[in-house]
């Protein structure tokens, strides 16, 4: 039997930013606070009352040139042949050198256990049959997976009726990120780290406007 | 109880606190003994193969998906959507993701404890579940014997366990169960009754319609059925190329991806819907067969009533164009009868919302939407006791009444069904319009949830003489919790029962069944539960309505008429599958289409002056059971005419009673507070986020590292000339409202310093502050504090939660932006006129830097 091989598409324009892929990740995986596997990002734009608002969710792109792969001193990463980039925790001596090489903050080193983490589409859910926890969970249909060897899956049918509309995040990098987004994802791709995790604070209101955001925050007085 | 004394006592986290030791729950004035420590190696993930699964409901929000628990170890791991609830087909929102956080907070109550000290001072001793349970029966038993059960208050947030609440207060003889529907969906629950007679939410037919105009509703983040809803508008854009018109002041997830969005002066919503009717009436766009076969005026009728509303009178109420006004009534109106508007709290929660929301249903009527395909439809999400019954002997409903739960200011607030008028509860004490001495708080972040909350509210919550004792059952140290005597810790609902349901998008009717996934930690225990052991030890004259185990019994009572299937019983059924939908009903189109059975017709009788066909009921009473319409005895309308009503005879009947104008016809109604506006003054309006509630995500870890900082929206031509910028301090000044509601002085209400910020997203004329955040209690994800048990109130048990000890990034103490502004308590206290809903979005302030 050949392997299969996953691949994963987001339709932009039916995503709600409804963060319930980001939330569905973190419990599945038991991401600690201020690190992330699974992201989305906001984006104001326009001038009142013609103001729209874009999301980006942004997962690990299980690039087939994957720089984390080349960077890792242990070769604790690999790719497997059904497409997906795996860190082996075994193995892993958390130098973080995956963190700084990846153009897209997928990576994170875990600062309880020690070891670096991210997105695998929950490899684990897929040996028991099931989605990975962001695709299971959408309420919008926004995040297309499947196996694309298989003609007749939803991702096939999905790349073949869309392959002129789709778009690969910062492909300047090189890295041939496998992960694809249909609608304008690159307008937001500036907010996407490269060497770094996804920063938490990229979730604050403040960010949302495409304009850079000031600083200034505080707790709350009432007074009475 | 000095603090001095108090250590003395002993102290100890509460996971291994003695029965009868003492506790200090005030958050930043613990002292506690290290807890447990906490697992080092990374555990496996969940290996579904051999995990247990259970399915369940969710309550994170009011719209109750049907959920799967996937439990390893006896930890509740993992929620899934369940495939088989029709509403969600097994997709869940970041709320319901976040279920497994709930139950393995390390921060909950998980003992009974009773006050020490003063109230609200924070003090707890650890008693037992008898100690608790006599107690409560001594206190109601005296109420009781005293001659006054309405002296018993039950208060509930988002319960969901009503059905048993409200047997224990009529068992007991109170009619006072008080809830929050006026903060919530008052005024659009009576626009559909009123109309076309219904008493739930509208259920869209998103994913066939073309065309949708949204007043004020962001179901893309919040809304009762928000992904019900959401993710059939998703396939209706995106698969049916349907178009998304929103109405909203402030630029929501929902407002941010229509296809168009205007911004118009806040309460304006009806104006807006006013005018698109008169343009689809000039332009005769509309469904004359539809109104001369259904609506009860007839079309020159309503020709003369739109007459005023035109485009550039909505324009100068609206400051939209009349151009576009004109534009949209084509749009909308070309693509009949695969469209519809619909309404939420931008539209209703004002002091005209009841007209507004009757106005945006009645452009459903003019374009013949109702009930079709891609229309405008509705069906009933109630678990009805006639179909779910629950154990006999039914307890009989007090005839008692008072001002709390009826007051007679609002009288469509109870006419329909009880939606009550919650937030003058705590203000009518206040006046001694009623008595209590027995306040059951359940589910109810008032202090925070409240207008008037951490005002008004905390000095009822504090005053032992208008609440002479006060039981909370609570998951977490709520606000509301740090106010009582007695704190029941209770389950989750994850850890309880109940039986579960609402408005199907499938348009037939479905039940989901809530069970425990694990059991309770400690020794929390479900509220129903209590109430159940309460109610059997309060005499031979109610006992016997609790003659049954638990909530548990009781539950499998009330699936007695489900269909077993393969199951050994109707309950067996639902415990394994978790839903159970009626598929072989017809889908609810049209149903007032529907011709009456000669076994529905036999022994009624026919006015040959209205055609109204009327039937006597199982108790004798005559009612209206359907309208010969075409020759033929139909279904109709369940209104009093069996037809769509754009006159009501019942809203001018109880217009009349208090006072108020209002000739029965929806009709436009300036708002008071916003007459004669200056330019200083600005509209103040608040909003939800998608991942928070209003009262009970805060908790919650990974919901509030999402949101946990709520500024103040401001756009830049009203920040600018008053010198803010995005993190000012900024403080607002409200005022009290104007015309016929509650305190209508426009005095000056309060003051509080918040931050701004400025963006694109929000009318000129508006700001906007979140209602969800600004916890003060709620343990440490709530409040924004790293700490150790050793250092934090030590609630909880096993291990902690390493995130909880130095997770927390957005903590202030580490730069962090904290936990947020509550705005609740400068918010005004504002029932609308005649039918009580909040006007929350009716407050007007003014703003300065500081």
């Amino acid at each position: 039997m050949t392997s299969p091989r996953y691949a994963m598409a987001f339709d932009l324009e039916r995503c709600t930013g409804c963060h319930a892929c980001s939330v569905a990740c973190k419990v599945e995986n038991e991401v600690p606070l201020g690190h992330y596997r699974t992201k989305v990002y906001y984006q104001d734009t326009g001038r009142f009352p013609k103001v729209h608002r874009s999301f980006l969710p942004v997962v690990c792109m299980q690039c087939a040139d994957a720089p984390c792969m080349k960077a890792c001193p242990t070769g604790s990463i690999q790719r497997g042949e059904d497409g997906i980039v795996r860190i082996d925790q075994g193995s892993c001596d958390a130098t973080g050198a995956c963190v700084s090489a990846c153009p897209y903050g997928a990576l994170y080193v875990d600062p309880g256990h020690q070891v670096a983490d991210k997105c695998d589409f929950c490899s684990h859910r897929l040996e028991a049959g099931l989605e990975p926890a962001c695709v299971e969970t959408c309420p919008g249909e926004t995040i297309v997976f499947g196996d694309a060897a298989d003609p007749e899956s939803k991702i096939s049918r999905f790349l073949a009726r869309h392959r002129d509309e789709l778009v690969a995040l910062k492909p300047e990098k090189g890295a041939s990120p496998q992960v694809l987004y249909r609608g304008d994802a690159r307008a937001l791709e500036a907010k996407v780290p490269e060497g770094r995790n996804h920063a938490p604070e990229s979730y604050e209101i403040e960010t949302w406007s495409a304009r850079a955001p000031e600083q200034g925050q505080g707790g709350a007085e009432v007074q009475r | 109880m000095k603090r001095r004394e108090f250590l003395r006592v002993g102290i100890g986290a509460l996971a291994s606190l003695p029965v009868g030791a003492c506790i200090q729950l005030t958050p930043g004035e613990s002292t506690n003994v290290p807890s447990a420590p906490r697992a080092k190696k990374k555990r496996a993930r969940i290996d579904y193969q051999t995990a247990q699964r259970t399915s369940g409901v969710c309550l994170n929000c009011s719209t109750v998906c049907g959920i799967v628990g996937y439990v390893v170890d006896g930890e509740l791991r993992k929620v899934a959507g369940n495939p088989l609830d029709p509403n969600t087909a097994g997709t869940l929102c970041a709320k319901g993701q976040s279920s497994p956080t709930i139950a393995s907070y390390a921060d909950r109550l998980i003992y009974p404890l009773r006050r020490v000290g003063k109230r609200g001072e924070g003090l707890w001793k650890r008693i037992t579940w008898e100690d608790a349970l006599e107690e409560l029966a001594q206190k109601i038993g005296a109420a009781r014997a005293a001659g006054h059960p309405e002296r018993v208050a039950v208060h509930v947030g988002r319960s969901r366990i009503n059905d048993v609440i409200t047997r224990f207060l009529n068992a007991i003889g109170s009619p006072v169960l008080l809830n929050h529907r006026a903060l919530c969906s008052l005024n659009k629950r009576a626009a559909n009754y009123a109309t076309i007679g219904d008493q739930d939410w509208e259920t869209v037919d998103a994913e066939r319609t073309k065309y949708l105009l949204n007043f004020g509703a962001n179901f893309y983040e919040a809304h009762q059925g928000a992904i019900h809803f959401l993710r059939r508008v998703v396939r209706g854009r995106f698969d049916n190329g349907a178009k998304l018109v929103t109405f909203d002041v402030r630029l929501s997830n929902t407002a941010g991806r229509s296809d168009e969005w205007h911004a118009p002066l806040p309460g304006s919503e009806g104006a807006i819907a006013l005018a698109i009717g008169h343009v689809i009436l000039r332009e005769n766009l509309h469904d004359a067969a539809f109104l001369e076969r259904w609506c009860n005026v007839s079309i020159e009728e309503l020709r003369e009533f739109y007459a005023p509303y035109t485009p550039e009178w909505a324009a100068e109420k609206s400051g939209l164009e009349a151009t576009t006004l004109e534009r949209l009534a084509r749009e909308f109106a070309g693509c009949k009868p695969r469209c519809a508007a619909f309404t939420n709290r931008g539209s209703q929660a004002h002091y005209n919302g009841f007209g507004n929301d009757r106005a945006v249903v009645m452009l459903n009527a003019l374009v013949g939407s109702l009930g079709q395909e891609g229309g405008y439809c509705w069906i009933s999400g109630e678990v009805s006791a006639t179909k779910f019954p629950p154990p006999e002997p039914v307890p009989p409903a007090p005839k008692l009444r008072t001002d709390l739960e009826d007051p007679p200011e609002y009288p469509l607030a109870n006419h329909w069904q009880k939606m009550r008028v919650g937030q003058i509860v705590y203000a009518y004490l206040q006046e001694r319009r009623a008595k209590l001495e027995v306040y059951l708080s359940y589910t109810l972040a008032s202090p925070l949830t409240w207008p008037e909350g951490r005002s008004r509210t905390v000095d009822v919550l504090k005053d032992e003489e208008l609440i002479p004792f006060h039981a909370c059952s609570e998951v977490v140290y709520s606000e509301t919790a740090h106010y009582a005597d007695l704190l029941l810790p209770d389950a989750t609902y994850t850890e309880r029962w109940g039986l579960d349901g609402r408005n199907s998008y499938e348009l037939q009717p479905y039940v989901l069944l809530r069970q425990p996934m694990t059991p309770p930690p400690g020794e929390a225990r479900s509220f129903a539960d209590v109430l159940i052991q309460v109610g059997k030890r309060l005499g031979p004259e109610v006992a016997p309505y609790f003659d049954f185990a638990d909530h548990e019994a009781f539950v499998r009572a009330q699936c007695a008429k489900v269909p077993q299937g393969s199951y050994a019983s109707g309950f067996d059924r639902l415990k394994a599958e978790g839903a159970w939908v009626e598929s072989e009903k017809p889908k609810a189109y049209a149903t007032f289409e529907r011709a009456l059975k000669p076994d529905e017709l036999e022994g009624s009788t026919t006015d040959p002056a209205t055609g109204i066909v009327r039937k006597k009921n199982a108790k004798g009473v005559e009612e209206a059971i359907g309208l010969v319409v075409g020759g033929v005895a139909r279904a109709g309308f369940k209104t009093p005419s069996r037809r769509f009503e754009v006159f009501s005879a019942i809203v001018k009947t109880a217009a009349a009673k208090v006072g108020v104008p209002d000739d029965g016809f929806p009709r436009y109604v300036a708002i008071p507070a916003h007459e004669a506006m200056t330019d200083e003054r600005l509209h103040l309006v608040t909003f939800k986020w998608n991942v928070h509630t209003q009262g009970r995500t805060a908790p919650q870890k990974y919901l509030t590292e999402i949101v946990h900082s709520n500024p103040l929206w401001i756009h830049p031509s009203a920040a600018e000339p008053r010198g803010i910028r995005t993190g000012d301090a900024v403080e607002l000044t409200t005022f009290r409202p104007l015309g016929q509601t509650y305190q209508p002085t426009g005095a000056e209400l309060g003051k509080a310093v918040v931050r701004a910020f400025v963006t694109e997203g929000i009318h000129p004329r508006v700001v906007a502050l979140s209602n969800s955040l600004g916890n003060a209690f709620g343990g440490r994800i709530a409040t924004a504090r790293n700490a150790s048990r050793e250092e934090h109130a030590g609630l909880g048990e096993g291990a902690d939660d390493p995130d909880l000890e130095r997770g927390i990034w957005w903590d202030a103490a580490r730069g962090g932006s904290g936990a947020g502004f509550n705005i609740n308590a400068i918010l005004p206290i504002q029932p609308t006129p005649v039918t009580g809903m909040q006007a929350w979005y009716d407050t007007v302030c003014t703003l300065r830097r500081v």
